[in-house]
């Protein structure tokens, strides 16, 4: 990855994959009411997706210097399983989680590389990363946490 | 000029031979219910023999209010804003009986800032109730002057209620378990100043009213209440005391603040409208110096009201009392029975005006003059709506 | 006759030279006093409409009518003053009584106007020139025209209450709740705000009569649990009771319970007066015999259908039995609201659960109805890392083993996890096991869910409340008997978008401690595996709980559903009104005939979409 296209590419392939993985796992998901909430987590990652395509497109801007809020929920939480009997709880940590990993991939990614254009570009979908992951996290705190 | 009734002199309680109107020789002459002589709707059937009164009856029933019937229909509360209509030119007296009534059947006692807060309102009501008194006197023997200064005078006294209260007339101020606020600030000065000028103005109207020679020449001699017909007709307050009784409640059975008050009962020796009217005087002066001692004592903070119960479903429990106080025509009282519901089984007010206007007003009234009829009418100072409660 | 008499009047000469007493201009010159009782103020959004200025006014000037604005604000009866000045006598009993302290009066007096009808308006609503007046009466301040504070409660002190789980709060005697019925305004706004709509202000009403029989007979006409709801529930009619707004609100709770606690249990037949009711042979079955499925029993049978209750546990009451404890709710309070239910021929099944012992399937075949309320059983998890470890123990768990006579294990030093009700329950239960208790929760101490008198009450018996505190690892302690949680101290943020303040973790402030168990009670959810994925799907299921159609109906013809399993409050008094309004649809379902003109009746099938 040594072009700024070329990394739009592989993050934009990356919230496809996690649309079509929300999508797979609902087709399976037996607990009720399951299959509607996964499949708007997929809708949520093809939105991620389409800002990054605008990204791509030049019809909108990375923000890196953007400061955003980590909430440090999914930080301390176990690793479930995305089985077929999967909670909302559980999902909603699958997904802090994928999140939270994708943060930390282009956080590392942007301390590797040398250049300063491409350094920006990973700081900025490392921030794209952590607004999901904030998204998610201020789910899990308002629906599984509601009485906590 | 004037001449002695003559008629009570003695207690002849035997009823006269009825005249006969046929006779032509009488003319019967209603005075009244609309008449300017300031004692409201209340009319007089006179006789007249040329323009001497032979016979005098006194007829009420135009008030069509039913206060006693209307305090029946409305709960403990409500009433307060009822009562202060019986009496137009001194309701407070009227606020302070029924709360007290109300109170001692219901066992509630009244915190010491509300008593004294009580206490000053009722003076005030009687040095405002006496200025407006003195200038029906002074207009019904044709002397104009003196109304306009003292009614326009009672208007500063109202003010001092509207301040305290929030109304001028109907006060609405003494409420069952105590009274609705403290005294506003500056109060004390301000009642200060114009108990100053209260008492300027009675020297003046001591002057123009009291040492005029036509009032003089009116009023003494008219309406004898001899001391023998004051305990059969129930004769009280100035009336009697005019008379020589030193009969006061706020001495004899002291309530409120009264037993902590320096005053002494005024009594007079000239049984006649003029000793009764210069009776008044004096007791307007008196009211001036126990306001002077209300505004020196009452406490500026504490509770002024007791703990009360919800009083929007206020049950009393049963019980029957009759509460008493002087007001400016003498023992004014209500008799109050409760049978435990959240409505007053009966109330009945005892007002002086009863006796006054009707049994002695007839008997004074024969023999007198029909240009001095006003005069003696005033003169008793009597309300119908005490009659007609 | 003398000279001077003669001369003394023309003193009045003297006086024509002084300025005159009136005034030239009487309105404009001379306001009202400060405090004149003039045109009335209402400061609108304040007001609730409790119509207590209504109800004191002697003239009827005062009618309540609604204003558009103020429709569907909780706690608001949508009404507001209109005043009538034909009729109004300027007494102000209107302002002294208004319990909001929204109503009070200007010193304006001169209003002059061709068209009489403006004497009639409502203020505060309509324009009028003095709104804003500063002037005018209003009630002074320690005047009042009802008792602002509530007559206390008896309560074990926190010492005795610690020693026993013997009922805290000891209910009051007859003068006492004599007295507290007293301060009712009798606005209803209660009854608006209940989710039973409990007739509130008439069984107080009965309280101040003394008839307590006919209290009895008004609350159960909604709530088949008055001996329950009078010591647990979460009254928020007491949160809206207007005269809460300048001083505490009535103990509505406390009459409640005063009015059960009158009247005997043996009398509760003759009283009820239930024996008239004609059998309809229909059959209902209802899963779950906790409020919501006691409370539908008791209305289905008052409509004369046979009901049958299936009930997993050994007894019935649900969370009234083994969640709440018994210093709260005394399990002979419980029995005295559930035995008067099951003796209107309740046919009860203990210890038989539905999928296991007899299927769903099973019922739905035997049945013209069945009702299920099945509440939340199953302990939310942290999803930390070590909370499998033997001993973290469930919130649930620990309050079911103590209903159940059993020992909980929970030794001395014992932290507590969650801030709900649940964890409060759990924390004053391990008090009166011997336990020093800390309570973790992860926000602040006003953000706790649970009941407010709860959190004070378990403060007193001496838990610690560590709030704003994040588990974040449960591990192994050095002593083998005990157990170590990580937490880190968490900071307030205000989230960007809105909303209450979120917990964020602060990683460089960690503590560890070590404690003899950790009581887990952060939330509960339902377990619904009794139901197959088929009829799961038809039944509607958002977020793992049921959202029912108007009358607790479901996309599946003949099911109902109710209690915390299918509303978002959770409480006793929720399920008890889903009891009752299920009993109302399944009724309307099982005896169409009965409702003509009844053009919702949930029978009728309806496509997913309708649900929504």
């Amino acid at each position: 990855m040594n072009t700024v296209d070329e990394i739009l590419d592989y993050a934009i392939d990356q919230e496809q994959q996690a649309a079509d993985f929300y999508a797979s796992l609902a087709k399976r998901a037996e607990k009720a009411g399951m299959k509607e909430i996964l499949l708007e987590f997929a809708e949520e990652e093809k939105r991620h997706k389409e800002r990054l395509l605008a990204v791509k497109s030049g019809d909108h801007e990375l923000t890196p210097e953007q400061e955003v809020l980590d909430l440090k929920i999914s930080d301390y939480l176990v690793e479930v399983d995305a089985s077929d009997d999967i909670s909302y709880q559980d999902a909603l940590i699958v997904a802090m989680k994928r999140e939270r990993a994708a943060y930390e991939l282009y956080s590392d990614m942007a301390e590797k590389v040398p250049e300063s254009n491409l350094r920006q570009v990973f700081v900025g979908l490392a921030k794209e990363e952590a607004k999901h992951k904030l998204f998610f996290e201020s789910e899990y705190d308002e629906r599984v946490l509601m009485d906590n | 000029m004037t001449q002695s009734t003559g008629h009570s002199a003695s207690l002849d309680f035997t009823q006269p031979e009825p005249v006969d109107l046929s006779s032509g020789k009488y003319v019967k002459l209603w005075q009244g219910p609309q008449h300017p002589g300031i004692t409201g709707n209340m009319s007089l059937e006179l006789v007249l023999d040329g323009d001497t009164i032979i016979e005098c009856k006194t007829h009420v029933g135009y008030l069509h209010r039913a206060f006693e019937k209307l305090m029946e229909r409305r709960n403990y509360i409500q009433n307060f804003t009822v009562v202060c209509r019986i009496a137009v030119p001194e309701p407070t007296f009227n606020e302070y009986l029924y709360s007290a009534a109300v109170e001692e059947l219901s066992g509630i006692e009244v915190p010491e800032r509300a008593i004294w807060l009580r206490t000053m309102n009722l003076e005030l009501m009687r040095l405002a109730s006496f200025l407006m008194w003195i200038g029906g006197i002074s207009g019904a023997f044709g002397k104009y002057t003196v109304p306009n200064w003292t009614l326009a005078y009672r208007d500063y006294v109202l003010d001092l209620f509207e301040e305290m209260t929030g109304a001028r007339i109907y006060h609405m101020y003494i409420v069952p378990g105590g009274v609705r606020a403290g005294m506003p600030e500056g109060f004390e000065e301000r009642a200060r100043a114009i108990m100053d000028g209260a008492d300027k103005l009675l020297d003046q109207i001591e002057r123009v009213l009291f040492n005029n020679v036509v009032f003089k020449a009116r009023s003494k001699g008219l309406g004898i209440i001899t001391p023998d017909m004051v305990d059969p007709y129930g004769i009280v307050g100035p009336n009697a005391r005019a008379c020589g009784f030193a009969r006061d409640l706020r001495k004899d059975e002291p309530y409120l603040a009264y037993d902590q008050l320096d005053f002494d009962i005024v009594t007079g020796n000239e049984p006649d409208a003029y000793g009764r009217a210069y009776c008044r005087l004096l007791e307007t002066r008196q009211s001036i110096n126990l306001i002077r001692q209300c505004l020196e004592r009452t406490p500026t903070d504490g509770p002024f009201q007791a703990d009360m119960p919800n009083v929007l479903h206020w049950k009393i429990p049963p019980g029957e009392t009759y509460v008493k106080a002087e007001c400016t025509r003498g023992e004014y009282g209500y008799y109050m029975v409760s049978d435990g519901s959240e409505y007053v089984r009966r109330v009945h007010v005892r007002g002086p005006s009863y006796t006054h206007a009707i049994a002695v007003m007839e008997r004074l009234a024969v023999g007198t003059n029909i240009a001095d009829i006003a005069g003696l009418m005033v003169s008793l100072h009597t309300y119908p709506p005490e009659i007609e409660r | 006759m003398n000279l001077k008499d003669l001369l003394s009047p023309f003193f009045v000469w003297q006086r024509a030279f002084e300025k005159p007493y009136t005034s030239m201009r009487p309105t404009i010159d001379r306001p009202g006093a400060p405090a004149y009782r003039g045109f009335h103020i209402n400061v609108a959004e304040t007001c609730v409409g409790c119509g207590s200025c209504h109800t004191i006014c002697q003239n009827h000037a005062i009618d309540m009518v609604p204003v558009e604005q103020f429709q569907g604000r909780p706690g608001d009866s949508g009404l507001r003053p209109r005043f009538d000045y034909g009729r109004c006598c300027w007494c102000g009993l209107c302002v002294d009584i208004c319990t909001a302290a929204s109503l009070r009066m200007s010193n304006e007096y001169a209003w002059i106007t061709e068209d009489p009808t403006e004497f009639h308006f409502t203020a505060g609503v309509d324009d009028k020139a003095w709104q804003d007046n500063e002037h005018g009466y209003r009630r002074a301040e320690g005047y009042h025209l009802y008792p602002p504070k509530r007559i206390e409660m008896d309560m074990l002190s926190p010492e005795e209450s610690v020693q026993s789980f013997d009922e805290v709060a000891r209910g009051y005697n007859e003068e006492q709740a004599k007295k507290e019925a007293d301060r009712c305004v009798e606005c209803g706004i209660c009854v608006a705000t209940c989710p039973a709509h409990m007739d509130v202000p008439d069984y107080i009403h009965s309280i101040r009569d003394g008839d307590y029989e006919k209290g009895l007979q008004l609350m159960y006409r909604t709530n088949p649990f008055p001996a329950t709801c009078g010591r647990i529930c979460t009254r928020r009619c007491e949160s809206v009771c207007p005269v809460g707004i300048l001083g505490e609100p009535v103990a509505i709770r406390w009459l409640k319970r005063f009015i059960v606690d009158q009247v005997d249990a043996g009398e509760y037949t003759r009283i009820l007066n239930n024996d008239a009711v004609v059998e309809s042979g229909h059959r209902v079955a209802i899963i779950g015999a906790g409020p919501g499925g006691l409370s539908a029993a008791y209305y289905l049978r008052q409509y004369g259908h046979a009901v049958s209750v299936f009930e997993a546990q050994a007894s019935a009451g649900g969370m009234l039995r083994y969640g709440v404890p018994s210093y709260r709710l005394p399990d002979a309070d419980l029995d005295k609201d559930i035995e008067y239910i099951v003796s209107l021929g309740v046919e009860m099944n203990y210890n038989t659960r539905i999928g296991k012992d007899i299927s769903f399937e099973q019922l739905l075949q035997d049945y013209d109805a069945v009702f299920l309320s099945t509440g939340l059983s199953v302990p939310s998890s942290m999803r930390i890392q070590g909370e499998d470890h033997p001993r973290v123990l469930s919130g649930l768990q620990v309050l079911a083993d103590v209903a159940n006579g059993r020992d909980p294990g929970i030794g001395r030093k014992v932290a507590v996890i969650g801030g709900g009700n649940v964890a409060m329950d759990a924390s004053r239960v391990s008090r009166r096991l011997g336990g020093d208790v800390t309570i973790l929760y992860r926000r602040r101490i006003a953000d706790m869910p649970a009941d407010t008198e709860e959190i004070h009450e378990s403060q007193e018996e001496g838990c610690t409340i560590v709030p704003q505190a994040i588990p974040v690892e449960i591990v192994d302690a050095a002593d083998s008997s005990q157990v170590t949680i990580k937490w880190g101290e968490a900071e307030m943020v205000q989230d960007p978008k809105g909303g209450r303040p979120r917990p964020v973790l602060q990683e460089d402030r960690m503590h560890e401690e070590s404690y003899d168990c950790i009581i887990s009670a952060i939330g509960q959810g339902s377990n619904l595996d009794y139901l197959s994925r088929e009829i799961q799907d038809q039944l509607a299921i958002e977020w793992g709980k049921f959202s029912p159609g108007e009358y607790q109906h479901t996309g599946l013809a003949r099911v109902f559903v109710g209690g915390d399993v299918a509303n978002r409050t959770a409480d006793a008094i929720s399920a008890i009104e889903d009891g009752h309004h299920a009993a109302r649809g399944i009724n309307r379902f099982l005896n169409p005939d009965a409702y003509p003109n009844n053009n919702t009746s949930p029978d009728t099938t309806r496509s997913e979409g309708e649900q929504q």
